[in-house]
């Protein structure tokens, strides 16, 4: 090759000294001064709050049917964190780990931001003539517009939809849930003639029988319900009074790896041993039928017949009934969201004869939701065009209706479309208009919860060229000439004023509504329910539907929602995606679980691609042998498999297919078959071993164990001599107790840590590679046969020892003792050699292999909690119990002069749990609550006998089964 | 074969001179470059030019308007905060309003056009410094920040480096009031890093 004219002159020497002075130059240059960017100040402060300072709003946050108080943490405006609001007299301060995973949803950067028409950017005004113009001429041609939307207890936007019907008499409106427990709502309608879940008193009941229920898992009040449930696990001696629970269940569940007395079946035989219990407590303990209800009609149900088809044996289900007319007032029975509205009928009445119903029916909340089957008939009505309008707000039946086929035709038969919501989704992808709405931590309303009615406010200006959904209404209306507010805000706060203030208040309007903004809503006394009366006719019919019913004997299938992106709503949240399930700890992936034996039986291992069929839906998914599942029952999870988002997109397989040819609203499909294929797909898992190997790390007793033993028996490790000088903590030490008979392992502080201490999100193939960043993981355990194993959960984080093995082998001191007792990591120095790591016996130090974060731009940088480092690459990380929140209490108590009281130091694990087993404070101080707790004689340290001295004490889980001497 | 002796032959001529010389020059470079491009001397005495030219020497100086009158956040924040344009409105809106830079500043409020002051003193993101244990303490904004109420153009005084920081923690009393019961400051990482 020919150089150009004039290279060649160049000589090398030339060259050389060129390239030298060049690199004088470059480095001379950049020894100016560094630019230390700008400071810009507000032009007009905001009347409250202070630069560098948090400030907290109440909100309220829904999902389907579940409605919980948040206390949303922001900086400068920005929202950070998110916990529960303790205010909400109803949730209490629960919060679901959705919902403070929710947060990086708001700041997702495939939101759409601004309104598309047939995939062209557009903007609002054009927007909001489209919608009024085909509104306005509904209204006057007379046609039928179609709004669909999700599940709401929003008082305001009912009235709203009031509004709008009263103007559009052509509306139809449809909320749908593609995962909510409709056929729990069925039962009621049938039964009391008002749809309605029934949520328990679980702080009342001493027995808890659970038909396929996971209220500690995945149904819409798990926090609640864990909290209830947890208050009466956590005993302090021996004679404490605790509650039991049974479950019957057929795939195994988070609330099925908590129970004290396991039972397998399979889901379509619930229904008939439910009523085989009502049979059993009316015949041999005479309790009384409901009025109307001949005992002959149940004689079908005879407990050997039962037993026979079920294979529970009939001593199980008489010890079961035995324990419950013990309880008698306090025995809960709970029918689980998949099952039929048989089996919810069914759990109703065995609560009507024990007299639980009058507690069990706490939760009158009335919601007015359509399930597949409805839905199926709107879009039939669609598809034969009878809709001149279609408004699909929300729910994504594009995604989520079982029937796509269906759906297809049903939107190409709406001539004119609409979509209002967060994403480009599948939904949104069939609609002509995408109009991009708030979310709701950029929104105002309102929730009705019993005993309290929520506000949701702002706490976000709006990142996006977004509006609220309800103002476009509000816009439609004004656009019908009709006389209303201006914004949903006025709308709001009208009818607030002539709705929920009452006038003659000794405060004006105005000062009511702050205060309601401030404490996030206003209490009401909830309305003395009626007592109910049960209709047997319903009853009846499920007796013989039941009746008649018979079993396939093919493989039954549950789904369920996922723990983490649940009906896939929050399938794009790279947090909840990557959430070990609690029980299978399977991320990023849906598998499908299997029983063992089954997987014996068609030679099936983890990982083995099978194809699932329900009539003439398939999906494919990677096969995970469960323990614990019944033989006969798979199960999968729903909200996998989407079709857009750049995180959602192809991860899992898309369940809802498989309900296709369902007719009732039940998500237990009876005759499903598995074929095998050949291919293999890794199931990413962040645990891969199961078993203790006869160590005894989550340590677990009978109640009647722990009765008869001195110092929970076991023995503790003197401490042994050691090479290292004794630590010395001459001020505060701070430590931690995790209650292991509280915890339920439902992993909210896996992601309330998240949030907190900005750790990143590493996708499925580092999770393959074990290189997940969780600074809390919740180990999961198996004991006994694979069977029926009993199930151990244990968060496990950095025990911040006070003899550290971690800290003797680092070559740079990069991770030393502070003294209160904390073990340091200190990003700046560490050059990650990551022998610390591996010199952790309980390998909870996380390395950063990649830079995950510095990539990253606006808005998902303004998730990240300043007070929290953002690690670069090649560092090592791990708990530090939330050092940030220690020192902002430290630096408040000395600015008001005086010591950090106990329990002011909230870590985000411990402000997430709902079962109250994690308790943080200074062990120095012998008054305080972790101190009291951690001598309480169920405690021991874990790995004691290394002489590391760890800071965090472990409570054994005692469990409550039935003892031995009443079984014989 | 016959090549690779060659060199090693070249290799040894060099080492004779070339060699030494080279390395005393690159150690030399290096020493050099260290020296003069240590932090004191860049980060000292940093003294941008600011958008509107507000005299520290003329306010908390000649008229002895406290420092946490504008820096409000200081005994409440970690930040001592920058004050907003509204803040110097509220003197400005009656006092010198026909000066040019003032004007400059009324126009920027009125618009609500944001004011961009040239950051001077700025610590790493992993140093999460707290001002408020330290004014709460008695330390004065001097100690550190030199003596503002001097300087017409603010300049940094201190280089804030660590052992700037562990100085002081180690022996605080000339920062201290008299009579302060205060000792030390905490040495430990997490005081400071998180």
């Amino acid at each position: 090759m020919r150089l150009p004219e004039g290279i060649d002159a160049i000589s090398r020497r030339r060259f050389l000294s060129l390239l030298a002075a060049s690199m004088a130059l470059t480095a001379g240059s950049s020894c100016s001064r560094i630019d230390r960017g700008k400071i810009v100040p507000y032009t007009r402060k905001p009347a409250r709050g202070i630069p560098g300072v948090s400030a907290f709003y109440a909100s309220t946050f829904q999902e389907g049917l579940a409605i919980q108080g948040v206390l949303v943490r922001t900086r400068e405006g920005r929202p950070i964190h998110l916990e529960g609001n303790p205010e909400h007299a109803d949730s209490r301060g629960m919060l679901s780990l959705r919902a403070t995973g929710d947060l990086l949803g708001l700041y997702d950067p495939d939101r759409l931001g601004l309104p598309v028409h047939k995939g062209v950017r557009s903007n609002w005004q054009d927007a909001t003539k489209a919608l009024n113009n085909v509104l306005s001429d509904a209204r006057l041609m007379d046609k039928r517009v179609l709004l669909l939307t999700g599940a709401s207890a929003s008082p305001s936007l009912k009235a709203l939809l009031y509004d709008l019907r009263l103007a559009l008499p052509g509306l139809r409106h449809v909320a749908w849930e593609p995962a909510a427990p409709v056929a729990q709502l069925a039962a009621a309608r049938a039964l009391f003639g008002k749809p309605m879940i029934s949520r328990p008193d679980l702080r009342r009941a001493d027995v808890i029988l659970s038909f396929q229920s996971d209220f500690l898992g995945v149904e819409p009040d798990a926090p609640v319900l864990i909290n209830d449930f947890a208050s009466r696990r956590g005993v302090s001696t021996p004679t404490d009074p605790m509650n039991r629970l049974w479950v019957v269940e057929g795939h195994m569940t988070l609330t099925g790896a908590n129970a004290d007395e396991r039972i397998q079946a399979r889901p379509s035989r619930m229904t008939s041993l439910a009523f085989a219990l009502a049979r059993l407590l009316h015949r041999e303990h005479s309790l009384p039928l409901p009025a109307g209800l001949d005992p002959a009609e149940l004689d079908y149900f005879d407990l050997d017949r039962v037993s026979a088809a079920s294979s529970v044996k009939a001593s199980t289900m008489r010890l079961l009934a035995r324990d419950l007319v013990r309880a008698g007032q306090s025995g809960v029975v709970l029918a689980g969201a998949p099952l039929p509205m048989e089996a919810h009928a069914a759990c109703h009445l065995l609560n009507f004869m024990l007299g639980s119903e009058k507690h069990i029916m706490d939760r009158a909340q009335p919601f007015d939701l359509a399930g597949n089957v409805e839905l199926k008939e709107i879009l039939e009505q669609a598809a034969r065009g009878e809709f001149a309008v279609g408004i699909f707000w929300g729910a994504n039946p594009a995604y989520a209706f079982p029937d796509p086929a269906l759906w297809k035709r049903a939107i190409n038969g709406i001539p004119e479309t609409f979509r209002i919501g967060l994403y480009e989704d599948e939904t949104a992808l069939d609609c002509a208009w995408r109009l991009p709405e708030h979310h709701w931590l950029e929104s105002w309303g309102d929730f009705e919860s019993p005993g309290f009615i929520g506000i949701r406010q702002p706490v976000s200006g709006p990142l996006h060229n977004t509006r609220q959904a309800e103002d476009l209404l509000l816009a439609c209306l004004r656009g019908m000439r009709i006389q209303t507010q201006s914004t949903y805000l006025e709308y709001l706060k009208a009818r607030w004023r002539s709705g929920v203030y009452v006038p003659g208040m000794p405060v004006p309007f105005e000062s009511f509504w702050n205060s309601a903004l401030h404490d996030g809503g206003v209490r009401r006394d909830s309305a003395q329910q009626a007592s109910l009366q049960l209709n047997p006719e319903p009853l009846r019919k499920a007796l013989e539907s039941v009746r008649a019913e018979a079993d396939s004997g093919g493989l039954e299938l549950v789904l369920a929602p996922a723990a983490g992106v649940h009906d896939g709503r929050y399938s794009n949240n790279g947090w909840l995606n990557e959430l070990p399930d609690p029980v299978t700890k399977a991320t990023w992936s849906n598998p499908l679980l299997i029983s063992p034996a089954d997987a014996e039986r068609l030679g099936l291992k983890d990982e083995d691609v099978v194809t699932v069929s329900s009539g003439t839906a398939t999906v494919d998914a990677p096969v995970l042998v469960q323990p614990g599942q019944a033989s006969g029952v798979a199960g999968i999870a729903l909200g996998y498999g989407r079709r857009t988002g750049n995180v959602a997109l192809a991860i899992g397989a898309n369940a809802y297919q498989l309900l296709k040819g369902l007719t009732g609203d039940s998500f237990v499909i009876r005759s499903a078959r598995i074929s095998r294929s050949n291919s293999r797909s890794a199931i990413p898992r962040t645990q891969d071993h199961h078993r203790m190997e006869g160590r005894d790390l989550a340590r677990s007793w009978a109640l009647a164990e722990y009765a008869k033993t001195v110092d929970g028996g076991k023995t503790h490790h003197a401490h042994t001599a050691s090479l290292i000088p004794e630590q010395k903590f001459p001020g505060q030490k701070w430590g931690m107790a995790v209650d292991l008979s509280k915890c339920v392992g439902c992993s909210s502080c896996v992601i309330g840590c998240q949030s907190e201490n900005n750790i990143p999100v590493v996708g499925p193939e580092r999770v393959l590679m074990g290189r997940e960043m969780h600074w809390i993981r919740i180990d999961r355990y198996y004991e006994g046969d694979q069977q029926s194993p009993s199930v151990r959960h244990q968060p496990m984080f950095c025990q911040q020892c006070d003899d550290a093995p971690c800290e003797i082998v680092c070559p740079v001191n990069a991770t030393t003792h502070s003294p209160d007792g904390l073990n340091q990591m200190t990003y700046n120095r560490c050059v990650g050699t990551r022998y610390c790591s591996n010199n952790c016996p309980f390998k909870v130090r996380r390395f950063n292999f990649f830079d995950y974060t510095s990539t990253k731009k606006e808005p998902e940088t303004l998730v990240f909690n300043p007070e929290v480092t953002v690690r670069p690459r090649g560092v090592m990380e791990k708990c530090t119990f939330c050092i940030q929140r220690i020192q902002d209490a430290k630096q408040n108590a000395k600015h008001e002069a005086r010591q950090v009281r106990d329990g002011e130091i909230t870590p985000a694990c411990v402000a997430a749990c709902p079962s109250g087993a994690i308790v943080f404070g200074d062990l120095n101080d012998p008054e305080s609550a972790v101190s009291k707790v951690s001598k309480l004689d169920r405690h021991y340290r874990l790995l004691e006998e290394l002489g590391i001295k760890p800071s965090v004490t472990y409570l054994a889980d005692i469990a409550n089964p039935v003892a031995a001497e009443d079984k014989a | 074969m016959r090549f690779k002796w060659e060199v090693s032959r070249n290799f040894l001529q060099y080492s004779k001179f070339i060699l030494p010389v080279g390395l005393v020059a690159v150690l030399a470079t290096v020493l050099g470059v260290g020296w003069y491009t240590q932090p004191d001397r860049f980060v000292r005495g940093y003294e941008p030019v600011q958008p509107i030219p507000y005299s520290h020497a003329l306010h908390p100086g000649t008229l002895r308007i406290p420092c946490q009158y504008c820096h409000s956040g200081a005994a409440g924040s970690r930040y001592a905060g920058i004050p907003a344009v509204e803040k110097c409105m509220n003197c400005h809106s009656v006092t010198r309003t026909d000066s040019p830079e003032i004007r400059k500043l009324a126009a920027l409020y009125e618009s609500g056009e944001p004011l961009q002051w040239e950051r001077i003193h700025s610590l790493p993101d992993h140093a999460y410094f707290d001002h408020r244990p330290h004014v709460n303490a008695g330390i004065l904004c001097q100690t550190c920040h030199g003596e503002v109420q001097t300087m017409d153009v603010v300049y940094q005084n201190m280089s804030m480096r660590m052992s700037n920081c562990l100085g002081c923690h180690r022996d605080p009393e000339y920062a201290l009031q008299a009579g302060s019961t205060i000792v030390k400051g905490p040495e430990h990482c997490y005081a400071c890093h998180r």
